[in-house]
């Protein structure tokens, strides 16, 4: 567990200020481009010193400024990738792997310098030289030299933010091993939905240095707390709306010229405004007459766009309101979708989340 | 060339070398300080090094006199203490060479290690090394190229010094002689032969010196 308690240090543009514990294997720090992330890990690892704070892990007390305690870095036991990896250029791939293992006492018998090597494949790295490596390799080597040192605690700095998305996508893999395999936390910061869904099991959104929203992951993203949080986690569809009428535990709340129908969720009461905001992967798209399924919205609308990305097209539709969907581009071909066509989108009354505003 | 002017080429290269030996550390050092530390009195420190480069040699080895003179400052407390002299001795034209040669090495190795990623030295800290051992193994490795060139130009500065050495060691045959100091004398004596033999070594010295710091920093500029 690490407890991170009145965190405090004035930055630039903002103060950093954090309160949170964290029990994830890994924890996803998820937040826009100068939101405190980086300097977050550096505070956790020991490399800055905060105004103020309590920092500990497990039952170990890293840094409490009530108490002038501050362990200095080397002696915390924190392993960190950083987003530039910080290969030592100067020496091999076997040196720098070798720079901080641990040999005798602090040596976790299951961190191996062997079982390393074949979890993260890179055994026949070991002679090279680092400018040799390529992107993913360099990667795999900068976790493998972190965890060879016996860390309590990774801590990943967008590790991943230099690769393009194959390529990131093949390194997922490794991490989770290394998560079953080695026992070891992780901290892991990003700004990137994929990898948070597909590396996380919890996280924290930071925005402007301090925490909006903290939970399960699949629980932020579908129910960010604030307009704040869901433009970060880049909700796709974020529309006003009025509620109308609250029963049978559904919310019925009118978009513009349409009505939406909502899971109730708890909102404070007497709401009356609020943001609707749909994630274009629920939504779905009829073309000709409207099918009868399950979902309680039916919303006849108008393709403005049609943007591929990758193997999916991003849709963009006029329902009365702007509304984002996204589709394989297998479908697209499929329904002969183009620009200006009637369609009818549906989206089922869970995946319609609101936002008191 | 005469036995006694192979004599003042030894003798100038060899207490160059030895005066580039003697500062290294501490210029390493202070150049890191300067590079890596924040610390009060920092910026007049700074200035106080880059003194000698920029002040009249003449006058700096004034400074050196009175410091290192039999009657008062350091020299005098070694004479009356231990019967030990500096002034007009080999040793006097060794601190001469380190003092004006020092602030050259600092600002070569400052800019070297500025120019190491800090996040290095970091990284090496949470893998569990100490200070001492990031130094060594990190900041030092990838300074080298930096470290060596300003080597070469403390060197080369310490080869042509005159008038610090002239003012703290005179200019005593056999004793304190070096290669600038002769080629003055010479050309008081008249003898211009001799003035241009060494001033024909004293270039290749130089040149060779400078050629090869420029080479061994352009080095470092190259991707490998």
């Amino acid at each position: 567990m690490l407890l991170l308690k009145n965190i405090s240090l004035p930055l630039a543009s903002f103060a950093l200020e954090v309160n949170a514990e964290i029990h994830g294997r890994i924890t996803a720090v998820f937040g826009p481009s100068g939101a405190g992330k980086t300097t977050l890990l550096d505070l956790i690892s020991g490399l800055r010193r905060p105004k103020s704070a309590l920092i500990q892990l497990d039952d170990r007390i890293l840094t409490d400024t009530s108490r002038r305690i501050f362990v200095p870095a080397r002696l915390r036991g924190i392993g960190y990738v950083p987003q530039d990896l910080a290969l030592f250029p100067h020496l091999s791939v076997r040196q720098n792997l070798l720079y901080g293992q641990k040999m005798d006492r602090g040596a976790r018998p299951a961190i191996t310098f062997e079982r390393v090597l074949e979890v993260l494949e890179i055994g026949s790295l070991v002679a090279r030289h680092v400018s040799d490596l390529s992107g993913g390799e360099k990667q795999r080597v900068a976790v493998a030299r972190a965890l060879l040192s016996s860390p309590h605690l990774l801590l990943m700095d967008e590790p991943l933010a230099n690769l393009d998305l194959p390529l990131r996508k093949r390194i997922i893999p490794y991490l989770l091993r290394v998560r079953d395999e080695f026992q070891t936390p992780m901290l892991y910061v990003t700004h990137d939905r994929f990898e948070a869904l597909a590396l996380a099991d919890e996280m924290i959104v930071l925005v402007a240095g301090k925490v909006a929203q903290a939970g399960a992951v699949h629980d932020l993203f579908s129910r960010p707390v604030s307009l704040d949080v869901a433009g970060v986690l880049a909700v796709e569809t974020m529309v006003r709306a009025s509620v109308i009428k609250t029963e049978h535990g559904l919310t019925t709340v009118e978009a513009g010229p349409v009505y939406l129908t909502a899971v109730d969720q708890d909102l404070p009461p007497n709401t009356r405004e609020v943001y609707a905001c749909i994630r274009a992967e629920n939504v779905i798209l009829f073309k000709g007459p409207d099918t009868s399924t399950s979902a309680r919205n039916h919303l006849p609308g108008t393709i403005r766009s049609l943007e591929p990305d990758g193997p999916l097209v991003r849709v963009e539709l006029d329902c009365g309101f702007p509304l984002r969907a996204l589709l394989t581009r297998r479908s697209c071909e499929d329904m002969d979708l183009k620009p200006a066509d009637s369609v009818t989108a549906q989206v089922k009354a869970q995946h319609v989340h609101l936002i008191g505003r | 060339m005469s036995a006694e002017e192979w004599q003042i080429i030894r003798f100038t290269a060899w207490v160059s070398a030895l005066s580039t030996l003697v500062i290294l550390p501490f210029g390493l050092g202070t150049a890191w300080l300067l590079a890596r530390r924040n610390w009060p009195g920092k910026s007049l420190v700074e200035t106080l090094i880059t003194l000698p480069l920029v002040m009249p040699p003449v006058a700096t080895g004034l400074v050196l006199l009175d410091l290192l003179g039999k009657r008062q400052g350091v020299g005098g407390f070694l004479h009356r203490e231990f019967g030990f002299d500096i002034i007009f001795t080999w040793r006097a034209v060794l601190a001469a060479l380190c003092v004006m040669s020092f602030p050259l090495l600092v600002r070569s190795v400052r800019m070297a290690f500025e120019g190491v990623n800090p996040r290095l030295e970091q990284i090496a800290r949470t893998l569990g090394a100490g200070e001492a051992r990031v130094f060594f193994t990190i900041s030092v490795p990838l300074a080298l190229p930096g470290i060596v060139g300003g080597m070469l130009l403390a060197f080369a500065r310490a080869l042509g010094e005159f008038g610090a050495t002239v003012m703290v060691a005179g200019s005593i045959p056999g004793k304190t002689m070096t290669i600038s100091l002769a080629i003055f004398q010479s050309v008081q004596d008249f003898q211009d032969t001799t003035a241009w033999r060494l001033l024909g070594v004293s270039v290749v010295l130089a040149f060779i010196a400078v050629w090869t710091s420029e080479w061994v920093i352009r080095r470092k500029r190259t991707p490998q």
